[in-house]
C-alpha cells in the first residue's frame, strides 16, 4: 500500500510539473470564467431589452409580464448553465484522457519505468499507483469546477436544480470511466490515438443490436446538459445508481489494463 | 546457491530476430561477474529478462533461487541501466528519497541514506539541485546512487561508466570494488574491456545471442596452453615430438614446444621424462580480456 501511495504522490508530482496539463486545465477554468460573464451579460442583455420593448410600447410591464420575463431569464440560465457543465464535462474528459493515456505510457516511452519496476514493486501496484494519482488530479480539477460552477450560479441567482447540484460528481464519474478505457488503450496503442479512441468509444454510437453497444461504456445518463436541457430532475438515488454503474466501469477497464500491463514488455 | 541462474533462455523478437539462443549460466555470491559481446550480442536483452521486462521466448532464470517474475526478490538487488533516464521533476536527494520509499526504507532514515548515498556519488553539492539540470554524468552517478539505495546484495550494471570521465570512472571502480569487498555480487555490462579486466572475478563472452565462453579471467587467459622450454633434446625425442599434435621450435640446442592442452602436455612431458630430457621451464600462454574477446568474436586484435 505504501509504495502505491509512493508511485500514486510522484505520478501527481509529475503532473503538476507537466506543462501542458497545467495549461489545459487553466485554459478549462480560464473559458469556465469568460462562459460565465458571457452568460450574465446575455442575463442583462435579456432583461434590459425587455425594459425597452416596454418603454418603447409606452406601457409598464404587469406581474404576469414580469413573471413571463423571469421565466425566460431562468430558461435562458438555465440553458447557459447546461451549457456551461457540458463544456466543463468535456474539458474534464479531455484532462481526464490526456492525464490517464499518458500515466503509463509516459513512462514506457521516456524510458523512466525501468528503474522503477527492477525496484520491488509489483506491476500491479505501479499500473494503480498511476491511476489513483491520475484519479486525485481529477478529482482536485472536478473540485476546482465545481466551486466555479457553484460561485457562477449563486453569481447570478441562478436556481440551481438537482441536476446541476451533481453534475460536478457525475462529470468526476465521467472521468473516471473515460480515463480506464484511455489507460486501458494506451497500453495497447499509441497513446495519442488510444485518447481519441477512447474519447468516442461509448455506446451512444451503437444501438442494441451491435454487441458493442452492450460492452462499451455509456455516459448518455452522465450528461447533465441533456437533464438540465430537458428539464429532468435527478434524484440521489439516481445519483447513487450512476456512480456503482461508473466504478463498475472503471473497476473492469482497470482490470484488463492490468491484465494487460502484467504480460506487456516494457522496453 | 546461486545469485542468478539461467536455464536455456532465449528470446526471439517480432519479425524473428534472435536475440538470445539457450543462454546458461550462474553467478555465484560474492563475484563480480563481467557479461562481454559486441553491440547486438544479447547483453541489454539477458538484463531485460532477468529483470523481468521482457518475457523469454524458451527457458527460464532465476534471481536468488527465485523464478525472475518474482518481485520480491528486487529487494535485494539494484539496477543500473544502459540508459539512465530519471525523473527531472525531482531534486536529486528528493528521487533518492522517492526510491527509499519503494524499497522500502522507513520514511524518518530516508533523507539521512539520500544524503549518504549523494555523498559517496560525489553529488553532494548538487543534492537540491533539480535533476533536469544534471549534467549526463551526474545523471549517471545518481543512477549508481539510486541502485545502492537498498545496499543490494546483488548489482545488475548495464556500461555503467559510458557517460563518466577519467575521474568519474575510477570513483566508480572504487565504489565497486568497495561494494566487493564486503561480500556482494556484481553482474556488469561493458564495453571497456579493462575496466572488466581490473574488476571481475569472472566473464562470460556472448555472440549473436549465444554464449561463446565463460570463467575466471585464469581460466579464459590459460586457454591458449602451455610453452614448454627444455635443451640438448636427443633426435629420438625430437622425431616423437613432431609426429605429436605439440609445436616444436629449435632455436640451436634450445627447444621450445608449444602444447594446446593440459592433455598434450602431459602426452610430451612423459616423452621429455622417458628421453631423459631436463625440462628448463613450463610457461602458461596468457592472453588479454582483449586477446580473448576478440578472439571469441573472430576479429583481429588491432595492432
Amino acid at each position: 500500500m505504501t509504495k502505491l501511495l509512493l508511485i500514486a504522490v510522484d505520478t501527481i508530482r509529475a503532473l503538476l510539473h507537466q506543462r501542458l496539463l497545467v495549461a489545459l486545465m487553466l485554459v478549462a477554468l480560464g473559458l469556465t470564467v469568460i462562459f460565465s460573464v458571457l452568460a450574465t451579460q446575455s442575463k442583462d442583455f435579456i432583461l434590459e431589452a425587455a425594459e425597452r420593448a416596454a418603454e418603447l410600447e409606452g406601457t409598464e410591464m404587469d406581474e404576469q409580464q414580469l413573471e413571463e420575463a423571469r421565466r425566460g431569464m431562468d430558461a435562458v440560465g438555465s440553458f447557459f448553465l447546461a451549457g456551461l457543465y457540458w463544456f466543463t464535462a468535456l474539458g474534464a474528459s479531455l484532462v481526464a484522457l490526456y492525464i490517464c493515456c499518458t500515466a503509463v505510457a509516459k513512462d514506457i516511452r521516456g524510458g523512466t519505468i525501468p528503474i522503477i519496476l527492477a525496484k520491488p514493486v509489483s506491476r500491479t501496484q505501479f499500473l494503480l499507483g498511476r491511476y489513483c494519482g491520475a484519479i486525485s488530479v481529477l478529482l482536485a480539477y472536478s473540485a476546482l469546477i465545481a466551486v466555479a460552477l457553484a460561485a457562477f450560479t449563486y453569481a447570478n441567482q441562478l436556481d440551481m436544480n438537482m441536476a446541476a447540484r451533481y453534475a460536478p460528481w457525475l462529470m468526476f464519474c465521467q472521468s473516471l470511466m473515460v480515463g480506464s478505457v484511455g489507460l486501458l488503450l494506451s497500453l495497447l496503442i499509441h497513446p495519442l490515438i488510444a485518447a481519441i479512441v477512447a474519447l468516442f468509444a461509448t455506446s451512444w454510437f451503437f444501438s442494441p443490436p451491435n454487441p458493442l453497444y452492450f460492452i462499451l461504456p455509456s455516459y448518455d445518463r452522465f450528461n447533465v446538459f441533456s437533464l438540465i436541457a430537458e428539464g429532468r430532475l435527478i434524484t440521489l438515488q439516481d445519483v447513487a445508481i450512476l456512480t456503482l454503474y461508473a466504478f463498475d466501469v472503471t473497476a473492469i477497464f482497470l482490470l484488463l489494463a492490468l491484465w494487460r500491463f502484467r504480460s506487456k514488455e516494457v522496453l | 546457491m546461486s545469485i542468478i541462474r539461467t536455464e536455456n533462455l532465449g528470446k526471439v523478437y517480432k519479425g524473428g530476430t534472435v536475440a538470445l539462443d539457450g543462454l546458461e549460466f550462474e553467478v555465484h555470491p560474492g563475484e563480480v561477474f563481467g557479461f562481454l559481446g559486441p553491440n547486438g550480442a544479447g547483453k541489454s536483452t539477458t538484463i531485460q529478462l532477468l529483470l523481468n521486462f521482457i518475457r523469454p521466448t524458451t527457458g527460464t532464470a532465476f534471481l536468488f533461487d527465485e523464478p525472475m517474475t518474482c518481485t520480491e526478490s528486487r529487494q535485494r538487488l539494484g539496477y543500473l541501466p544502459e540508459s539512465v533516464n530519471l525523473q527531472t521533476y525531482y531534486t536529486g536527494k528528493r528521487l533518492l528519497e522517492f526510491h527509499a520509499g519503494l524499497v522500502g526504507i522507513e520514511p524518518g532514515e530516508r533523507a539521512q541514506r539520500a544524503m549518504e548515498l549523494l555523498g559517496r556519488v560525489g553529488l553532494l553539492e548538487a543534492a537540491g539541485k533539480s535533476v533536469s539540470q544534471y549534467s549526463k554524468g551526474m545523471l549517471q552517478r545518481l543512477g549508481l546512487a539510486q541502485a545502492l539505495i537498498n545496499d543490494p546484495e546483488l548489482l545488475i550494471l548495464d556500461e555503467p561508466t559510458s557517460n563518466l570521465d577519467p575521474v568519474g570512472r575510477r570513483d566508480f571502480r572504487e565504489i565497486l570494488l568497495e561494494h566487493k569487498a564486503r561480500g556482494k555480487t556484481v553482474f556488469i555490462c561493458s564495453h571497456i574491456l579493462s575496466e572488466v579486466e581490473s574488476v571481475c572475478d569472472r566473464v562470460a563472452i556472448l555472440k549473436r545471442g549465444v554464449l561463446h565462453r565463460v570463467g575466471t579471467m585464469e581460466e579464459l587467459s590459460g586457454a591458449r596452453g602451455f610453452r614448454i622450454v627444455a635443451r640438448d633434446l636427443p633426435s629420438a625425442v625430437i622425431d616423437v615430438l613432431s609426429a605429436s599434435s605439440a609445436q616444436l621450435t629449435l632455436h640451436g640446442k634450445q627447444a621450445t614446444i608449444v602444447c594446446e592442452d593440459q592433455a598434450v602436455r602431459d602426452e610430451v612431458e612423459l616423452v621429455l621424462r622417458e628421453g631423459a630430457v631436463e625440462i628448463e621451464r613450463v610457461e602458461a600462454e596468457t592472453q588479454s580480456l582483449e586477446e580473448i574477446f576478440f578472439g571469441a568474436i573472430d576479429r583481429k586484435v588491432e595492432s
